[in-house]
């Protein structure tokens, strides 16, 4: 392949042959001026890449920092120590359980009391009279409760860790 | 937010297709409604046993409740008809980590020290620099770990092993992490002459040193002196508003009223609210939709005669977002309120009262 590439290279158009001897360290404006140093693009981030001024040693550092030497592996735990970790684990998962079934418990709670709270309130009246039920189903009723002005803002309250220095404006008037 | 209806004697207006019927109850025909698994005519409601009147002449399951006899249109109802106001402020700080929470976080954290990549100082800071010299300074104080909040664990040395705080320790404590970061945050090197870093001396404050502000304790002065007329009590507990009435005997209840006119229970849950606590309260009503009910049952004479009337409380949820209750014009003859938690009200509440509000309080 050689033999033939070095046969074929009288045959390259001479533009393509004047490349070949263009120096490495030659600048944009010589390019310009010259027609046999002329490079092969002049986008210049695409032309050969020149010496250019000290590299960023910030680059260098954030390379060094993700390729440290003492990159974590997976722990080794004695037998003991793994035993305490499984039941860690264990109890950890025991007890996220238990929180998640009194919250479920509270809500049920709270949905059982409104149901028979409506209940009553749909038996209230006997069936036959005028205008009976009339409570329970304005009860029902869902106009306007998400639209504009349905729930004020200053129900988003959040909760913090640490309360603020007044944590409750007791002095507030309409 | 918009001023409740509470004139009285106004009348409402009734707007076209206000009481509305759902199709259901439109289709639905009581010959008709079989159940499906009797098939039998089911009735949802009351009634007395010599009342029942059948077209088809089953019998049929027929449900007597305790509840009033059939009456006529024209003898007064033996329950009237009250509205109730549970009014609640919710918890502002998050909930309290038992024991078991604490130790668990503090354990995660030194794992994960276990398992991050060690802390590279020179990445963060420049040598030579006071900032670099105010970190070493602090360093060298808890054993050379990057982690502040961890009593000097050290990873990636040779006591890295020895993770686990023995019991009793405090270090595992929310209180001792932000004791360590505070007194982090303090300079302790500042730049001096010719550029060198220099040391703040112990008693003195530096230059650039930003003010640290301290985080309040979670428990309040209301909350040491236990004023239960305050709002800023038991931060991390929901508090209820519960009223006094006069009279001998009477316990401490939920604010409630009678309705008025042709009210409805969210109209009458703000008015009752306004006339027993006053205007200066940032309130809101939750829906329409009453959360929990309280009978009183009717108190009849020997001759089975109406003594006097029993009533049906239907409570309402309302949050309160500012303010303070004032019963100093309530027209319900209050005396006192409280603002009080899940627990206080169980010792405080009437017992077959507390039997049927205790499902609408939050656990929390």
């Amino acid at each position: 392949m050689a033999l033939q590439h070095t046969s074929l290279h009288h045959l390259l158009t001479p533009l393509l042959s004047s490349f070949r001897n263009v120096p490495l360290a030659s600048t944009a404006f010589k390019m310009a001026t010259t027609t046999a140093k002329r490079s092969f693009s002049s986008t210049p981030s695409l032309s050969r890449r020149e010496k250019g001024p000290q590299k960023d040693q910030r680059i260098q550092l954030i390379r060094y920092h993700m390729q440290h030497p003492r990159t974590p592996r997976p722990l080794k735990l004695s037998r003991m120590r793994a035993l305490r970790h499984w039941t860690i684990h264990r109890a950890w998962m025991l007890a996220r359980r238990k929180r998640a079934e009194n919250e479920e418990n509270e809500l049920q709670r709270m949905y059982q009391s409104m149901h028979s709270a409506m209940e009553e309130l749909r038996n209230l009246d006997l069936p036959g009279k005028k205008d009976s039920g009339r409570l329970y189903r304005i009860a029902l009723e869902k106009k306007g409760i998400f639209g504009h002005g349905g729930v004020p803002i200053e129900y988003a309250r959040a909760q913090t860790d640490t309360p603020a220095k007044e944590p409750w404006n007791h002095g507030w008037t309409r | 937010m918009s001023s409740p209806q509470f004139s009285i004697g106004t009348k409402l207006n009734r707007q076209k297709g206000s009481t509305r019927v759902c199709s259901d109850c439109i289709s639905k025909s009581s010959t008709s409604s079989l159940h499906p698994y009797t098939n039998t005519t089911r009735r949802n409601y009351a009634v007395a046993t010599t009342a029942i009147k059948t077209t088809n002449g089953n019998a049929f399951d027929v449900k007597v409740r305790s509840a009033p006899p059939v009456t006529g249109t024209l003898e007064p109802s033996h329950y009237t008809t009250k509205a109730g106001i549970l009014l609640s402020r919710p918890p502002l700080l998050t909930r309290n980590l038992d024991p078991f929470e604490k130790a668990f976080f503090f354990y995660q954290k030194r794992l994960n020290e276990r398992l991050a990549i060690p802390f590279t100082r020179y990445f963060y800071f420049k040598k030579d620099t006071p900032a670099d010299a105010d970190w070493k300074l602090k360093a060298r104080e808890r054993n050379w770990a990057a982690a502040r909040d961890l009593g000097g664990y050290q990873a990636y040395g040779k006591e890295g092993w020895n993770d686990e705080v023995l019991v009793g320790d405090r270090t595992a404590e929310p209180g001792f992490a932000i004791k360590k970061l505070i007194e982090d945050s303090m300079v302790r090197a500042v730049e001096g002459k010719d550029g060198q870093a220099v040391e703040v001396k112990p008693g003195e404050v530096a230059e650039g040193q930003e003010e640290v502000v301290k985080p309040k304790d979670r428990k309040t002065k209301s909350d040491k002196k236990n004023r239960r007329e305050k709002l800023d009590r038991k931060l991390d507990r929901t508090l209820y508003l519960v009223v006094k009435r006069k009279g001998n005997g009477r316990g401490w209840e939920l604010p409630c009223g009678e309705l008025v006119g042709r009210e409805n229970l969210h109209q009458a849950a703000e008015r009752i609210l306004v006339q027993s606590a006053g205007l200066n309260m940032n309130t809101w009503i939750v829906g329409h939709v009453p959360i929990g009910h309280h009978i009183q049952k009717p108190h009849y004479n020997p001759d089975s005669s109406l003594l006097r009337q029993g009533s049906k409380t239907f409570f309402m949820k309302g949050r309160i977002m500012a303010g303070q209750a004032d019963l100093t014009a309530n027209q319900f003859g209050l005396t006192d309120f409280n603002w009080l938690t899940r627990e206080e009200i169980e010792e405080e509440f009437h017992p077959k009262l507390y039997k049927s509000v205790h499902n609408m309080l939050a656990e929390r």
